[in-house]
C-alpha cells in the first residue's frame, strides 16, 4: 500500500479490490452453508461443505497475505520468506484427518469439494473482471 | 500399499508444485526487479497462477490421507 499525502484520494489497488471481492464471495459461500447445515435435512453434507471452506478460507487468505508481502518484500529490495505452500498443505490435511476422525458428522466429498471452493471464486473472479478490467482500461 | 501409494501421490504433485511455483516466482522476482511500477499487475498474475498451481497437489495430499487413513 502506498503512503497518501495530504490531499490525495485514497484508491484501492487493483490487487486489493480482488482481495476484497473473493472474501465478499467466500463469506457469502459460508453463510449458505451454515444456513444449509441449519435448515436442510442433509446436515453431514453442509457440514463438511462448511469444514471444507473454512480451510479454503484461510488457505486463501494465506495466499493473499504472502503473495502481497512477497512482492512488496520484492519491490523494496529485501529478501522474503517464502509463499507458504507447506501451510496450506497442512491446513488441507488437518480437515480431511478431522473429516475420517469424525465419519458421522462430515460427509468427506462434500469436505473435498469445500476445500476447492477457494480456486472456483479465484477462477470465476479472475474470468469476470479480467473482461472489465481491460475493457475500463481501453476507454481511459 | 496403502502408504506407498500415499507417498507416491504426495510426492509427484509436490513435485510439479514445486516446478510450477518456482518458474512463476521466477519471472514474477524477474518482472518487479526490472519495471517496479508494474507490481499491481505481476501480483494479480502472481496471485492466480499460484492459486491454481496448488489446487492438483492439495487434491493429491486429501487423496494420499484418504487412501492411508480409510
Amino acid at each position: 500500500m502506498g503512503e497518501i499525502q495530504a490531499g490525495e484520494e485514497w484508491k484501492m489497488s487493483d490487487y486489493e479490490q480482488m482481495i476484497v471481492r473473493q472474501r465478499k464471495w467466500m463469506l457469502y459461500l459460508l453463510a449458505m452453508f451454515l444456513l444449509g447445515a441449519g435448515i436442510t435435512p442433509f446436515m453431514e453434507v453442509f457440514l463438511g461443505l462448511l469444514l471444507g471452506t473454512i480451510a479454503s478460507f484461510y488457505n486463501l487468505y494465506l495466499l493473499q497475505k504472502k503473495t502481497l508481502e512477497f512482492t512488496e518484500a520484492i519491490a523494496r529490495k529485501q529478501s522474503s520468506r517464502g509463499i507458504g505452500m507447506l501451510s496450506r498443505f497442512a491446513a488441507a490435511a488437518l480437515v480431511v484427518l478431522i473429516a475420517l476422525r469424525y465419519e458421522e458428522q462430515f460427509h468427506i466429498i462434500a469436505v473435498i469439494i469445500g476445500l476447492m471452493t477457494s480456486y472456483i471464486v479465484i477462477m470465476i473472479d479472475f474470468m469476470m473482471f479480467q473482461n472489465k478490467d481491460k475493457a475500463g482500461k481501453r476507454g481511459e | 500399499m496403502g502408504a506407498l501409494a500415499a507417498a507416491i501421490a504426495v510426492g509427484l504433485g509436490a513435485l510439479g508444485a514445486g516446478i510450477g511455483n518456482g518458474l512463476i516466482v521466477s519471472r514474477t522476482v524477474e518482472g518487479i526487479a526490472r519495471q517496479p511500477e508494474l507490481k499491481g499487475q505481476l501480483q494479480t498474475t502472481m496471485f492466480i497462477g499460484v492459486g491454481l498451481v496448488e489446487a492438483m497437489p492439495i487434491i493429491a495430499t486429501v487423496i494420499a490421507l484418504i487412501v492411508m487413513f480409510q
